[in-house]
């Protein structure tokens, strides 16, 4: 291994001075004995010792989520079910077979075997693992789903789930999560600003017509690739809702948290920074939260892979979205990945300075595309569309004329509006149907769309006060991370 | 086995490289021992022989600045690159060497 001066020769203009990729020697640093197989971070590691450092990882990063077991006995029970999110990536197969191993499969090294009591009380009674097909979503796309069942039957104490994106737009679906069945499709037309919202009783759209139309509707190369995984996001937490599932683990790594942490922000998800790495989702009408876990958010895509070969588990691959490569969310990979082989520390600390950004203040009100919290205050568009909205005519039906714009969130609304970008040629309007549980949402009593934020919101001066206080909290929250990756940021050219 | 002059290594993809690579998995190559001036065939070499021998193609997805792209996990007989020397790391025969994409997240 060369020294610390040999990569100037060929990096040239490098300013900074490459590390050497470990430290000391290549012993392991737990047991010292065996030669290492693996540099993780600049520490080596033999395999012996690799497997169970990141097991233990796994566990820290989900059994602090687990309620302890009544009686003060030193054991954890889980209010509800698991469930896997599984996309037939890396990050998601490693981590079903970890909760295998960790809190289903029968343990063969401990003394007791099967008669421990370990495996007579799980702390989830049931495993699921759910696969949200996306193929769909373009015609050319193919569907995976056989390949991914396949990987998931080696683990039988998991039951398999099946979802596909187009159920975000079928009701069928919507009442067999048990959504409440809804009498109206509502419209929206992306075209419009603010985004008014059509209701048409007894249409009965094609779920993946509206799934694809929905799609090409939406602005920017960008807009799709942000749009999907919030999809994605919410279908299984529906179907998780519905499964009785307490906890849901996805399969995110320190790499890909990285990745959408530094894209979430860039494309106005600065609010819900915290969200990309610990969320808590509480479904309409229910009283208790479901977690949502992303337990390799501190082991690196390097790692993951390691693991799914040491263990020679399927991976499938994820398809990719044609198209795809110059939006904000590729170029940032590409950064995130390039720093992380020669500065792997580096992509660490990008993790941990999100974690500390979080606002100051909560939210009373939930995104209805997202689901996420909508950051109260600041939304100077919010309060305009709320007062015009004041003047809608009362004798037609009840949505026909409601704009939807109140009820997203600052970063939903850009994704599906983004006007810097909309070209002039588009001036067309096309009329979109929206997801399932957003009809839902805008139609049950819960929710009213125009609602002003409750009691523990603050008398109007004061409000003001602290609403430039939480505008100021993320401005340094970006400036921070803008001077963090520097020259990176690009302005989104609306390709 | 491999004659005095060349020496017989395995290569193996892996996370979908092998898309790359005429979507076959394992190649049984046999390399000259030394190239250029007398030097040791090394991963440099095996690198390059791969990009001009069985590369069908994106060579940018394979390497970037004459070394392998980021996010390519490259295991030597079992052991990451990066304890072995990663390009200046002399082939012996039999050597297996494992390329694996990382780079498929989620
Ligand atoms: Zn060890
Ligand atoms: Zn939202």
């Amino acid at each position: 291994m060369s020294s610390c001066g040999a990569p100037a020769a060929e990096g040239g203009e490098a300013l900074m001075q490459k590390r050497q990729k470990y430290d000391k020697s290549k012993n392991c640093v737990r047991c010292k004995d065996n030669i290492g197989n693996i540099v993780v971070r600049h520490a080596v590691y033999c395999k012996n010792c690799f497997s169970p450092m990141i097991a233990a990882k796994f566990r820290r990063g989900v059994e602090p989520y687990v309620n302890e077991a009544p009686k003060g006995r030193r054991r954890l029970k889980a209010s509800g079910n698991i469930l896997v999110g599984l996309s037939g990536g890396v990050g998601s197969t490693v981590i079903l077979d970890l909760v295998n191993q960790s809190y289903f499969a029968p343990r063969t090294d401990t003394p007791g075997g099967k008669e421990h009591p370990r495996f007579n009380e799980r702390i989830w009674q049931k495993g699921f693992v759910c696969y949200v097909d996306i193929s769909a979503v373009f015609p050319n796309m193919r569907d995976r789903t056989n390949e991914v069942r396949n990987a998931a039957k080696t683990y039988d104490a998991l039951e398999f789930i099946l979802v596909r994106l187009e159920n975000a737009f079928d009701d069928s679906w919507w009442t067999s999560v048990g959504g409440k069945p809804s009498n109206s499709e509502l419209f929206v037309d992306f075209a419009d600003q603010d985004l008014l919202i059509t209701a048409i009783s007894d249409s009965n759209t094609d779920p993946v017509a509206a799934l694809r139309t929905f799609i090409s509707a939406l602005p920017t190369q960008t807009a799709i690739s942000q749009a999907i995984p919030t999809l994605v996001r919410v279908l299984l937490l529906y179907t998780a809702r519905h499964l009785g599932v307490s906890h849901v683990l996805l399969g995110t790594s320190l790499t890909s948290l990285s990745i959408s942490l530094i894209s979430s922000i860039s494309q106005g998800g600065g609010f819900t920074v915290r969200e990309e790495s610990d969320e808590q989702w509480m479904a309409p009408g229910s009283t208790t939260p479901i977690r949502i876990i992303k337990p390799l958010q501190d082991v690196g895509m390097k790692e993951c892979s390691a693991w799914a070969w040491w263990h020679g588990l399927p991976v499938v691959q994820k398809e990719k979205l044609p198209g795809t490569g110059q939006d904000i969310a590729a170029l940032t990979k590409d950064f995130i990945v390039g720093l992380e082989k020669d500065y792997p520390s580096t992509v660490s600390t990008i993790a941990k300075t999100c974690a500390k950004l979080a606002p100051k203040h909560g939210s009373v009100r939930r995104c209805l595309l997202c689901e996420r919290p909508i950051q109260e205050g600041i939304d100077d568009w919010l309060t305009r569309t709320s007062i015009r909205s004041l003047s809608i005519g009362n004798t037609t039906p009840r949505f026909s004329t409601a704009r939807l714009t109140p009820s997203l969130c600052y970063s939903c609304h850009t994704t599906l509006t983004s006007k810097s970008s909309r070209g002039a040629t588009k001036s067309t309007s096309s009329f979109v149907r929206l997801p399932v549980w957003l009809s839902a949402g805008l139609q049950s009593a819960e929710y009213s769309m125009f609602q002003i934020p409750d009691e523990r919101d603050q008398p109007a001066e004061k409000t003001s006060a602290k609403d430039t206080e939480v505008w100021q909290t993320r401005k340094i929250g970006q400036q921070e991370m803008k001077h963090a990756i520097g020259d990176f940021l690009i302005e989104d050219s609306g390709q | 086995m491999a004659s005095e002059n060349t020496l017989k290594v395995k290569i193996e993809f892996g996370g979908g490289l092998e898309l790359l690579f005429d979507n076959k998995r394992i190649y049984d190559l046999e390399l000259p021992a030394t190239f250029e001036d007398d030097q040791p065939s090394n991963v440099d070499f095996l690198i390059r022989y791969m990009r001009d021998k069985l590369l069908k193609e994106r060579v940018e997805l394979f390497m970037e600045k004459d070394t392998i792209r980021p996010g390519i996990l490259v295991l030597i007989n079992d052991t990451d690159w990066e304890l072995e020397g990663e390009k200046d790391y002399a082939l012996k025969d039999g050597d297996e060497i494992v390329f694996i994409s990382t780079l498929h997240g989620g």
